[in-house]
């Protein structure tokens, strides 16, 4: 009996973790990315975070700036909305930065200077420009749409997939490939190096940190660096929080000169 | 002592000639270990406070040496605004990136720069200026809308006509820009259609010049060498007896150089003039020598005797010819520039060098070669060619013994009108100047500086005293920085400013809609603070890092300038800090300037200040060494007069042509001195002797005007002749080498040739009467006292802080105590 058992729970544990293993095998490096994509970007229905990001230059001067991430989906892998309220340095507080994100297609962007009174909308057409001075560009912070490489598993890491992707269309990207690696666990992009047409590595961006928040693996430190520019980028997350009730209304232009004092303060 | 080594040399001339030899060999396989060294910016330490502000600047603000590679379309209606054009400039830029050396990321082009742009009703836009290459003549037009509508790219990026593009090359290290610069010319030379191609910027004209210079030493030296050789033969009418002095000034400028580049010295613009200079130098001695031998063998018709009775004859108006000319070099190690010291001291030991083998070297090789030859030669030779050299010696003697009252009156009037001439020198330097008007440098200068807002750059640094206050994105501190460049724009020598202000002004007036009523620096710290974080969204948020650091305590204030003179760079200086002497900043500031152009203003003033002082001080040693020499203050003073007359009127020359007062001018100074005093002492030391032996000065006025004055008419004109092939180098400083060599053997020829006889025929006893030592002498005493006083004077002046007044009074002391000193030591029982 006891035998039996223990065959059984060998059987079961070899369908379990061989099995497991047979499955990611199984995965295309598409469902990879679509995965990655769903973990590192739409996690919840909803979520709001802290944000600090520290900027040291090649010269080891740094800066900092804090600001309130607000994040809806509109469908999962699909629309979002951004709304990044400033509340550090000073000089910038109440400042808001708004992104209405349509993969696939220009995203909508919001500028709100409260020192000029203006809202200022942003053309979007290149989303490889550097978001406010940091490391990260813009495509790091609300995602690269999945369908604009092609993706190719080349290998496996310890538990991390490799995955090599290319840009279908190299106009407007400053590298020629770039490699990811995806946690076969819970999915989260780990590590991403960027490659020139020369084969030389000019970006790195890292997940520092991993932490479970309302069961959802979450990112918790992130770090960036730019080996032409020189220099890195950290960013803390602070006071995760997820499905915590945002309400479409939230982004508006509207709300740009006025921001919502629920959700802000 | 010296004498016994010219017996020796002619008793074992073999042995001198093979340690020559070996000396040669020895020095020569220094050669290999040669490095090079022509950047400007190390005529100054690297240690000096400017170069180290410099260098902090550059890591600060992430500046870099710049090649400026300019697109001209000449063809084309729209200049380079066309599709094809667009398309070259948008591959030779992405080529560039991938060049070794070149930093790719700050490239300036209109690929590599972003702009801010209106993208229809209440958006703006952040793009690359040329995300790719246009593809049809609107797009490109649009393209050059764009780069002329952003004030950081009209007359940088693109010319101000908007027919030109210009793409600007950051270097990691200015030493390889000849290298870059050739690999960008093969890349051109893929993508090229219509257009023309220019290269400038600082760090290329340095690099090519030290390639050049390298060929010029080759070149000219050894072309200055061939023609004293022809003229010797002209002559001398003999190789065997001219190849000698050749051989001194190979052996000369070879062991010279050898020991220069064996001590490990890099071999500077500065220092690869070394062989020109010494050339002339080294064959002077020696070609008085040959000259007298030539006059003298006759009388004796024994090389041994001959040579023997001319060494001796010679022996004291050479050491000291050689003597006043190292010193004159030598004087140059005082200055504040490293390369000049190194120049100073090297030229000072060659000189000496060629003395030493003038009177061992020269006598062993008359001993060892066959002059069978010669002796033919000779007699053919006093026939014809020694006719006109007699006839021009006979006008001379005429013109100086004759009318020496009217050689004094003209003297005096070219001292007047030199002094004019001479209050009209510029002092003025510009390394690019360095190339001739139609070498390519030049013309790309020009061309580029026609279109665009100027390629030598400079910089201000401001800062604030308070690091914490954000000094800069105060709005009453951006708008005195906006004055600043007022101030230097209305200077009417600068082409374009770039500062923190152009930046915020731009993005703020783009955010505003577009509208240029908005080109306003923003009203509150808030204000300005989001224009920028606006602008750091862009592809090249660092930009905003070349202009401030990030706590905002400091602004860098680039300036373009069409001219790199110094005269120029100087004015714009002076005119900005008026203004700021004037218009007090908000908040408490200091200044620094910076940038390569600005860099040269400060060496070439500590040159020209350092190189009078020393100039002022050789010509006091060298008039205590004639006193030395003759024994008697009243010939040393006279000894100077052809100098003094020599180094005025060439120096008046350069004010009355317009010539700059630029680097090689002022080390030439050194050459004028050492060179002008030859003849003089040669001059006296010969009279003298001659009268010991006639007692008669209208006889030693005949006498000289024979051997000793042909002599002298000999070396002028082999020396100035010699080098006037420099004249046609491409190099300036080889061209001013070339005037002043000429000059310097003309005018001091003929200074000496008419002043010196008139002197000896108005008072004769002034020169030729023996003196009595000077201490017997009254006059005499007190006058060498006053040189003494002259001398004091200098010292304080020139090296301590001690105020005009305490020297007058020294000098004043000076003189008084000479008096009873001068009145016991002529009353003294030794004197008669």
């Amino acid at each position: 009996m006891n035998k039996i058992r223990r065959i059984a729970v060998i059987a079961i544990s070899f369908v379990l973790i061989g099995g497991g293993a047979l499955f990611a095998e199984g995965l295309t490096a598409n469902e990879i990315i679509n995965k990655a994509n769903l973990a590192s970007y739409y996690a919840g229905k909803d979520g709001k975070s802290d944000v600090r990001m520290t900027i040291t230059d090649s010269q080891g001067r740094e800066r900092v700036r804090e600001f309130r991430i607000l994040r809806l989906n509109i469908k999962d892998g699909g629309d979002q909305k951004f709304y990044v309220y400033f509340t550090e340095p000073a000089d910038v507080a109440k400042m808001v930065f708004m992104v209405w994100k349509h993969p696939g297609q220009d995203d909508d962007r919001w500028l709100y200077l409260p020192a000029l009174d203006l809202v200022k909308r942003i053309a979007a057409s290149d989303k490889r420009s550097s978001f406010i001075g940091s490391h990260f560009v813009y495509e790091d912070v609300s995602g690269r749409g999945t369908n604009e490489d092609d993706h190719q598993l080349v290998g496996s890491e310890g538990n991390l997939h490799k995955i090599k992707n290319t840009p279908k269309d190299s106009k407007g990207v400053e590298f020629a490939y770039y490699y990811v690696w995806i946690d076969k666990a819970n999915f989260i992009p780990m590590k991403a190096e960027y490659y020139d047409g020369q084969g030389k590595l000019i970006r790195v961006v890292e997940a520092l940190e991993v932490k479970d928040i309302e069961g959802i693996p979450t990112v918790t430190k992130s770090h960036a660096k730019n080996f032409l520019r020189g220099g890195e980028t950290t960013i803390d997350f602070l006071g995760i929080d997820y499905n915590v009730g945002l309400d479409e209304s939230v982004f508006a232009e509207r709300y740009l000169r006025r921001a919502p004092a629920k959700w802000v303060q | 002592m010296f004498r016994k080594i010219t017996d020796f040399s002619i008793k074992r001339p073999k042995l001198i000639l093979t340690i020559a030899a070996l000396m040669v060999v020895l020095t020569l396989s220094q050669f290999y270990k040669v490095k090079m060294d022509t950047d400007p910016e190390n005529m100054l330490p690297h240690t000096a406070p400017v170069r180290v502000a410099h260098e902090a600047m550059k890591i600060e603000f992430a500046l870099y040496d710049m090649i400026v590679v300019g697109v001209v379309n000449n063809k084309h209606p729209e200049g380079v605004f066309n599709v094809k054009s667009l398309g070259a400039i948008y591959n030779i830029t992405e080529e560039i990136k991938k060049l070794d050396g070149v930093i790719a990321e700050e490239i300036i082009s209109p690929s590599t720069k972003d702009n801010v742009e209106q993208a229809g009703i209440g958006a703006v836009h952040f793009n690359w200026l040329m995300p790719e290459p246009p593809k049809t003549e609107e797009e490109a037009l649009h393209i050059r809308s764009e780069a002329e509508d952003n004030p950081m790219f009209k007359g940088l990026l693109v010319s101000e006509d908007g027919k030109a593009m210009a793409i600007y090359v950051p270097i990691r290290q200015k030493d390889i820009s000849y290298e870059v610069t050739l690999e960008i010319k093969k890349i051109v030379e893929r993508y090229k259609g219509d257009e023309e191609f220019h290269y400038t910027g600082l760090p290329v004209a340095n690099d090519q010049f030290g390639t050049e210079m390298f060929k010029q030493m080759a070149i000219s030296a050894p072309l200055a060498g061939l023609v004293i050789f022809i003229l010797m033969w002209v002559f001398f009418k003999s190789i065997e007896l001219i190849i000698a002095p050749m051989l001194v000034a190979m052996v000369t400028v070879i062991v010279t150089m050898g020991l220069l580049i064996g001590f490990g010295f890099p071999v500077h613009i500065m220092s690869s003039m070394i062989p020109i200079f010494l050339m002339p130098i080294s064959v002077l001695d020696s070609i008085h020598i040959m000259s007298e031998f030539y006059d003298r063998y006759p009388d004796f018709n024994d090389k041994g005797k001959t040579i023997s009775f001319v060494m001796k004859e010679l022996f004291t108006p050479m050491l000291y010819t050689s003597l006043t000319s190292a010193v004159g070099f030598f004087s140059l190690s005082f200055s504040p520039i490293p390369p000049v010291q190194v120049f100073g001291v090297f030229v000072a030991f060659g000189v000496m060098l060629a003395w030493v083998l003038t009177i061992t070297f020269i006598p062993a090789y008359i001993m060892v070669v066959n002059f069978g030859k010669f002796e033919r030669s000779r007699l053919k030779n006093q026939e014809e060619g020694a006719f006109i050299l007699n006839k021009v010696l006979h006008w001379l003697k005429v013109a100086s013994i004759k009318h020496a009252k009217m050689v004094f009156a003209a003297t005096i009037l070219l001292v007047v009108v030199s002094g004019y001439g001479i209050s009209h020198i510029q002092v003025n330097d510009n390394p690019v100047r360095w190339f001739n008007k139609d070498h390519s440098i030049r013309v790309a200068d020009r061309v580029l500086n026609e279109h665009f807002a100027g390629t030598y750059g400079a910089y201000l640094v401001v800062e604030a005293k308070d690091k914490t206050a954000e000094a800069f994105i105060h709005p009453e501190m951006l708008t005195y920085v906006e004055g600043l460049q007022e101030s230097m724009m209305a200077s009417g020598l600068v082409g374009k400013t770039t500062s923190l202000a152009d930046m915020v002004k731009k993005v703020y007036y783009e955010l505003l809609g577009g509208d240029r009523i908005n080109n306003v620096i923003p009203e509150t710290k808030a204000a300005i603070a989001q224009s920028i974080i606006s602008l750091e969204n862009s592809h090249k948020p660092d930009d905003l890092w070349h202009l401030t650091t990030p706590d905002y305590s400091k602004v860098n204030i680039w300036l373009q300038l069409k001219s790199g003179d110094n005269k120029d760079m100087s004015k714009v200086v002076e005119y900005v800090e008026d203004y700021m002497a004037t218009h007090p900043a908000p908040m408490e500031i200091s200044h620094q300037w910076a940038g390569l152009t600005y860099i040269n203003v400060v060496w070439q003033h500590n040159m020209v200040t350092g190189m009078i002082k020393n100039f002022l001080g050789s010509w006091i040693i060298v008039l205590f060494m004639m006193l030395f020499l003759f024994k008697s203050p009243v010939k040393a003073l006279i000894s100077m007069i052809p100098l003094t007359v020599t180094i005025l009127v060439i120096y008046a020359t350069l004010g009355f042509i317009g010539k700059d007062y630029d680097m090689p001018v002022a080390i030439l100074s050194a050459l004028t001195l050492g060179l002008s005093i030859d003849f003089a002492i040669h001059f006296i030391e010969r009279s003298v002797e001659i009268y010991k032996e006639k007692q008669d000065w209208q006889a030693t006025a005949d006498e000289m005007f024979k051997g000793p004055g042909r002599a002298i008419i000999r070396n002028a004109l082999v020396v100035s002749i010699g080098f006037l092939p420099l004249l046609a180098a491409p190099l300036v400083p080889y061209n001013t080498v070339g005037f002043f060599m000429f000059a310097i053997m003309a005018v001091s020829g003929l200074a000496t040739l008419l002043l010196l006889p008139a002197v000896l025929a108005t008072w004769p006893d002034l020169l030729l009467k023996l003196d009595s030592s000077a201490g017997c002498n009254k006059g005499h005493c007190m006058l060498t006292w006053s040189f003494v006083a002259v001398v004091a004077a200098y010292l304080l002046l020139g090296y301590t802080n001690v105020g005009l007044q305490t020297v007058i009074y020294v000098v004043i002391g000076i003189l008084v105590a000479s008096v009873p000193l001068c009145y016991l030591s002529a009353n003294r029982k030794g004197c008669a």
